[in-house]
């Protein structure tokens, strides 16, 4: 770091989470446009892609695109694009048509549509407009947050931060030329704090499971659901994913906690590794699973 | 992108029992309120007599810590007030400064600093700008006028109640000052 840097860190109560945004910038008033610009695009991502705001343009499309086609934003188009690459590459191991799940499970308000009629393939995405073959709820809850954190990261470095973090509770993003030593947080109640890697521009994404967890209907509920079953999975895992987007990060998680070694596949397609972390007597195992064979690479 | 583990490759991990805390601070008092107040050229400390405090505790709980107040000027224009308080979280207290316009509506909320061993607390989405255009005669209420959507945790409830409190402060000492 040049001696002449400035450098500070703010925080914000944004995307449902306490947001931490810090950079580093020639001058103090670069450094102050900067941290206002990254906010400005974890507020305006989050109004487009929230589903638990009735005025977002995703509860829009919700609403409409099983009657008409519906233009998008290219927020929208990018990350809907995104997840549903994953999903098929996953072969609907992620889906973001779970919403009504979700919904069903009261971890988003209550929606028109059925649950577990329409799966991914009924998303139908044109260049021109975003049209659902049957009703069906999409969820970007599992995708949004890491989109909205490289959003924040790219609004850094357009305003001229020469290195920054971005971290939204559990996705992380860095950039700059420094090496950034990230912990892993795990969930449950005896929650534990590991060193995890120290990364230069990159991104960590995790899910810890076992935190959120409610009771329903006398029956344990997650938000993590299995697309496939249709069923929230009571999984004590905590996931990790580093790659070098946040929104990749952020979405593979679910593949991995869902599919453990059975997403080396589709870790290697993203470049992506992943941790996992599982208890087991009081203590925590933990597996490594990577794209490269190289360690360190 | 650049990678090096800090974690073995496969291993049992003896996990510390303890939640290892969180702690941050984003912005210095003097930061807060030249960010709140860029055209300030004056912040005056005021003090509230305990009476109004106790008057308060009454209908709106008791404060964790004495609050600071400071009246802002432009010149000699008072554009509004700097409130800095504190509330717990789940278990630690959460520093936050509320800003007020000259009427007593609220201006912005900013955290200053964080100190939580969950770092994930505070889980009401949006909520923050939520507070932008209060006023002392809005209820602040969780519930009420600020959504509670589910998921909603103490450290938001807190700060809710904490803000509602420094209204009320607003009405009863510093309206008609």
């Amino acid at each position: 770091m040049p001696e002449s840097a400035h450098c500070a860190r703010r925080s914000w109560l944004l995307l449902g989470t306490l947001v931490e945004i810090a950079a580093e910038a020639p001058s103090q008033s670069m450094l102050e446009s900067a941290l206002l610009a990254a906010r400005a695009e974890l507020a305006r991502i989050h109004q487009s892609l929230s589903g638990h705001d009735a005025g977002s343009e995703l509860s829009r499309v919700n609403a409409l695109a099983a009657s008409d086609p519906q233009p998008i934003s290219d927020d929208l188009r990018r990350v809907l694009s995104c997840a549903l690459d994953i999903a098929t590459r996953s072969r609907g191991v992620f889906d973001p048509t779970v919403g009504a799940q979700v919904a069903a499970l009261g971890f988003l308000p209550p929606q028109a549509a059925a649950p577990g009629v329409a799966s991914w393939r009924d998303v139908e995405l044109s260049r021109e407009a975003l049209r659902y073959a049957k009703p069906l709820v999409l969820d970007l809850g599992g995708i949004a947050k890491g989109y909205a954190v490289d959003c924040a990261i790219d609004a850094l470095r357009v305003n001229g931060a020469t290195a920054g973090r971005v971290n939204a509770g559990g996705d992380l993003r860095v950039f700059g030329t420094r090496g950034e030593p990230v912990h892993v947080r795990t969930g449950g109640p005896q929650g534990a704090l590991f060193p995890l890697v120290t990364l230069v521009d990159g991104a960590v994404a995790t899910s810890a499971y076992g935190g959120q967890r409610r009771r329903r209907d006398r029956r344990w509920a997650a938000p993590l659901i299995d697309p496939r079953l249709r069923l929230p999975v009571l999984s004590t895992r905590t996931v990790s994913v580093i790659a070098s987007t946040c929104m990749v990060a952020d979405a593979l998680t679910k593949v991995v906690a869902l599919l453990g070694r059975g997403a080396q596949g589709i870790l290697r397609a993203y470049r992506a590794d992943a941790v996992v972390l599982s208890p087991a007597r009081g203590r925590w195992r933990c597996t490594r699973l990577e794209s490269t064979m190289v360690a360190g690479a | 992108m650049r990678r090096e583990w800090l974690i073995p490759a496969a291993a049992t991990l003896v996990a510390p029992v303890c939640n290892v805390a969180y702690a941050a601070v984003y912005f210095t008092t003097e930061a807060a309120q030249r960010a709140a107040f860029p055209d300030a050229t004056a912040f005056e400390e005021v003090l509230i007599a305990p009476e109004v405090k106790l008057a308060i505790s009454r209908d709106a709980g008791r404060f964790t810590v004495e609050p600071r107040i400071w009246r802002v000027r432009a010149g000699e224009r008072p554009i509004g007030w700097f409130m800095l308080d504190e509330v717990i979280g789940k278990v630690e207290l959460i520093t936050y400064g509320l800003a007020l316009d000259s009427n007593g509506a609220v201006k912005s909320l900013e955290v200053l600093a964080y100190r939580e061993s969950h770092g994930d607390a505070i889980r009401l989405p949006a909520w923050r700008a939520q507070f932008i255009g209060k006023r002392p005669d809005d209820p602040v209420r969780l519930d009420s006028d600020i959504r509670n959507i589910s998921g909603a945790t103490l450290s938001c409830r807190h700060v809710t109640e904490g803000v509602h409190r420094l209204l009320l402060l607003y009405a009863k000492a510093l309206a008609h000052a």
